[in-house]
């Protein structure tokens, strides 16, 4: 009898050690992401700070126990700007069970759309093309879209312009669809009303030097250039204008161009590229950039620092993209669970949808706060202008929301 | 041939039509038929996820496109550098047919046979096109042509409006016996067709290759002016051996359309013609095992390469990007070690491996 009550009480004992080993497990959630992006390839420029934006960010998280106890992991995969390669990472992440998918490409976001739509899974891109939020109700875009920045620096055009008559501006755009789509929508901003006169639309190819094209835009009295592309054509369009004397000294100089952008043509990479030639250059993001002292920036480098990323990492606004990517979706996490709710992809897609009046989000690495609902997928809805001073971009005036888009 | 199909071992052919035996033994036939059911019945018993199931797929579809590959370039010597956009050109047909048509027509999703069938024929059809120049050119400048057709099938994918500037061009769900094949079983089904499309490809090109149209290729390769002494017309063999690779790229990017839902120009660029070559270079040029293990060991090897640069990442310093660019200097790597230390490729380890089994038990 005195041996059976023995084997009971190991019994027990065992039972007792499986139960307090397992409860901590229990207790300490881990919600998984999923990061998929173009970390090498085309675009890769871009990518890559974000990819280090986001992992910092979750780690920061992890260390400093912002979501408690509770961890988040998010595998980072390079997708080399491949959808087939993108897709694989998808299903790869839904097998374990992600909530929330970070995507990259405007191309991969379409082409997963479908798949956004039946499997109910919230998407936060970092491509900001327009046509992304009719395509899955899922996909919300951080920041206001590549449109909304395109035809901000047009009215800004619209507004400043000093002289007579209408401005004349040509549009120098990427030859793909993320460069067409925002022309798209300027082109209807001028059809509604918007008082610019456009002279030529230039799709760029990978010329090393644009002299003709300059020459060209100003026999035709072409006083402003709008950029919608990638850094690097943009740097090599500044260079040659400069070399020719093209340059506007000031905003609208007469005789000259004055060359502007939106999200991608910016940034320190620019600067980088272009040294100089890049100085009066108008830029619109709805991002803070390092170049410009505030809480936010001073945290992204600290940020920086600490996780030992280099200078031109560190003063990437695409590091400030990765950043507040995953921000706003540990943010969501973060109040759903605060609502004593299970974190799923389902209450995630509700939180984000209710991130708006009071509940808005400020992540201080925008110029406005992140605000979401059923019919808004665009997080951020004001831009900022910059321009570049004294080799660095500074604010010109406030965060203004276009009003010439739909 | 010995009586005995059995146990037959080493070469000996009283006739001509036993060399040009598809199964030499009958064991070889046993193994074969084992080795396809073995294809067709483990998804039934192993849960694949998703991912998997459509690396697989992925796998499969680069078989069916090195196919076409390995037939113009291994079989009739002619340099491709435009795969990718043969196979693009029948995604195309598929994702323009559904862009003009509706994504969810009945012609695109009940009778998806026929429009896979449609874009193989559609890109034979380019292809005898594009195979017009190797009617003067040869080599290097056959190259350069083909790789012309790459540029312009990417700028004018890019250009028209039609086919979506580029971007995706979306195609609905099929259906199948027991109606629309939905997310859950998407994977799985597609691995069917494409493991049946792949089988009826590779056994039409083996049959192919025992024809005197299949000898054609091999003979133009070897000695065009030769083969034109014998009465074979060398222009028309090159053009044809394009349109066949046409056609077997054309099914290849219909089935991509279907399995990825969609078609996007990014999956035809330059790169993955370049890759489609190193697929079948690595498989081993002019064999028809060639074909099915390039395609393994390239998407394999890829795999492996990002498991490698994830693992590197978790103890490299972050800001030398080390791990970052592990993942194509191994990849390149370890393609440069294996031309360098195996020219003929993985098939040449195949013909070593059966050969020796041709003589078992006997051994020299």
């Amino acid at each position: 009898m005195k041996r059976k009550y023995h084997r009971l009480w190991i019994v027990a004992m065992a039972v007792g050690l499986a139960l307090a080993f397992m409860a901590p497990v229990q207790a300490a959630e881990t919600y998984q992401l999923g990061l998929s992006l173009a970390i090498t390839g085309p675009t890769s420029d871009a990518g890559n700070p974000y990819s280090k934006g986001a992992e910092d960010y979750i780690r920061f998280v992890n260390e400093t126990k912002v979501l408690g106890d509770a961890k988040v992991d998010c595998p980072i995969r390079d997708d080399m700007y491949e959808t087939a390669v993108t897709k694989r990472n998808f299903e790869d992440f839904l097998d374990q069970e992600m909530v929330l998918f970070l995507s990259y490409a405007t191309g991969a976001n379409q082409a997963l759309a479908q798949d956004f739509n039946e499997v109910k899974i919230p998407v936060i891109p970092a491509s900001m093309d327009k046509s992304l939020v009719g395509m899955s109700e899922y996909i919300f875009l951080p920041i206001a879209s590549y449109s909304h920045q395109y035809v901000g620096v047009a009215e800004y055009v619209a507004k400043n312009h000093k002289g007579g008559g209408v401005p004349k501006v040509a549009a120098f755009i990427h030859p793909s669809a993320f460069g067409r789509a925002p022309l798209e929508d300027f082109k209807a901003a001028v059809a509604a009303g918007l008082k610019l006169d456009l002279v030529e639309v230039v799709e760029h190819g990978k010329d090393l030097d644009n002299s003709a094209l300059l020459q060209r835009l100003q026999s035709k009295g072409v006083q402003y250039v709008l950029c919608q592309t990638v850094q690097s054509p943009v740097a090599t369009l500044l260079n040659d204008a400069q070399r020719l004397g093209m340059t506007a000294a000031s905003f609208g100089e007469a005789g000259k161009i004055t060359f502007m952008g939106a999200h991608y043509t910016g940034g320190n990479d620019l600067i980088s590229l272009a040294g100089s030639a890049a100085e009066g250059y108008y830029w619109t993001t709805a991002y803070h950039v390092t170049s410009e002292k505030g809480p936010w920036t001073d945290w992204q480098l600290d940020m920086a620092k600490k996780y030992e990323r280099d200078d031109k990492t560190a003063n990437s606004h695409n590091y400030a993209c990765g950043m507040m990517a995953a921000q706003v979706a540990v943010e969501a996490i973060r109040r759903t669970r605060e609502a004593g709710q299970e974190v799923t992809s389902a209450t995630l897609y509700e939180t984000l949808n209710q991130m708006n009046g009071d509940k808005a989000f400020e992540s201080l690495a925008a110029v406005g706060p992140v605000t979401y609902g059923p019919g808004d997928h665009m997080g951020v809805d004001t831009v900022q202008l910059y321009v570049v001073k004294d080799g660095a971009f500074q604010s010109e005036g406030e965060p203004f929301k276009p009003e010439f888009i739909k | 041939m010995s009586t005995n199909r059995w146990f037959a071992t080493g070469n000996f052919y009283t006739t001509y039509r036993e060399e040009q035996r598809i199964f030499k033994t009958h064991v070889d036939r046993l193994f074969f038929i084992l080795f396809l059911m073995g294809l067709f019945a483990w998804p039934l018993f192993i849960d694949a996820s998703n991912r998997n199931m459509l690396v697989i797929n992925n796998i499969l579809i680069a078989v069916v496109a090195v196919y076409g590959l390995n037939l113009v370039t291994g079989f009739a010597g002619l340099i491709s550098i435009g795969h990718a956009a043969f196979v693009g050109i029948g995604a195309y047909t598929l994702a323009g047919t559904a862009r003009t048509i509706g994504d969810s027509h009945v012609l695109i999703t009940h009778c998806w046979p026929l429009m896979i069938l449609v874009s193989g024929v559609v890109g034979a059809a380019f292809g005898a096109f594009v195979g017009l120049p190797a009617m003067r050119l040869k080599h290097l400048y056959l190259a350069i042509a083909t790789l012309s057709f790459q540029m312009i099938f990417t700028w004018a994918i890019q250009f028209m409006t039609f086919f979506n500037q580029g971007q995706m061009i979306a195609v609905g769900r099929v259906f199948w016996i027991h109606g629309q094949v939905g997310r859950s079983d998407h994977y799985r089904f597609w691995y069917y067709v494409i493991l049946v499309t792949a089988v009826i490809c590779g056994l039409a090109v083996r049959n192919l290759l025992r024809t005197r149209y299949g000898r054609c290729l091999v003979a133009v390769r070897d000695n065009d002016r030769a083969a034109d002494a014998m009465g074979m017309h060398p222009g028309l063999t090159k053009v044809y051996a394009f349109a066949l690779a046409g056609f077997f790229a054309g099914i290849a990017g219909a089935l991509h359309t279907y399995m990825f839902r969609g078609a996007g120009f990014e999956s035809f660029t330059l790169h993955h013609s370049i890759i489609y070559l190193a697929m079948a270079i690595v498989g081993g040029l002019g064999t028809l095992p060639g074909s099915l293990l390039g395609p393994v060991a390239i998407q394999t090897l890829e795999l492996q390469m990002e498991h490698l640069s994830e693992w590197a990442g978790s103890f490299l310093p972050a800001s030398m990007n080390l791990a970052t660019a592990l993942r194509p200097l191994g990849f390149g790597l370890v393609i440069v070690l294996f031309l360098m230390f195996e020219p003929r490729g993985m098939a040449n380890w195949w013909r070593i491996c059966r050969s020796y089994f041709k003589l078992w038990p006997f051994r020299y």
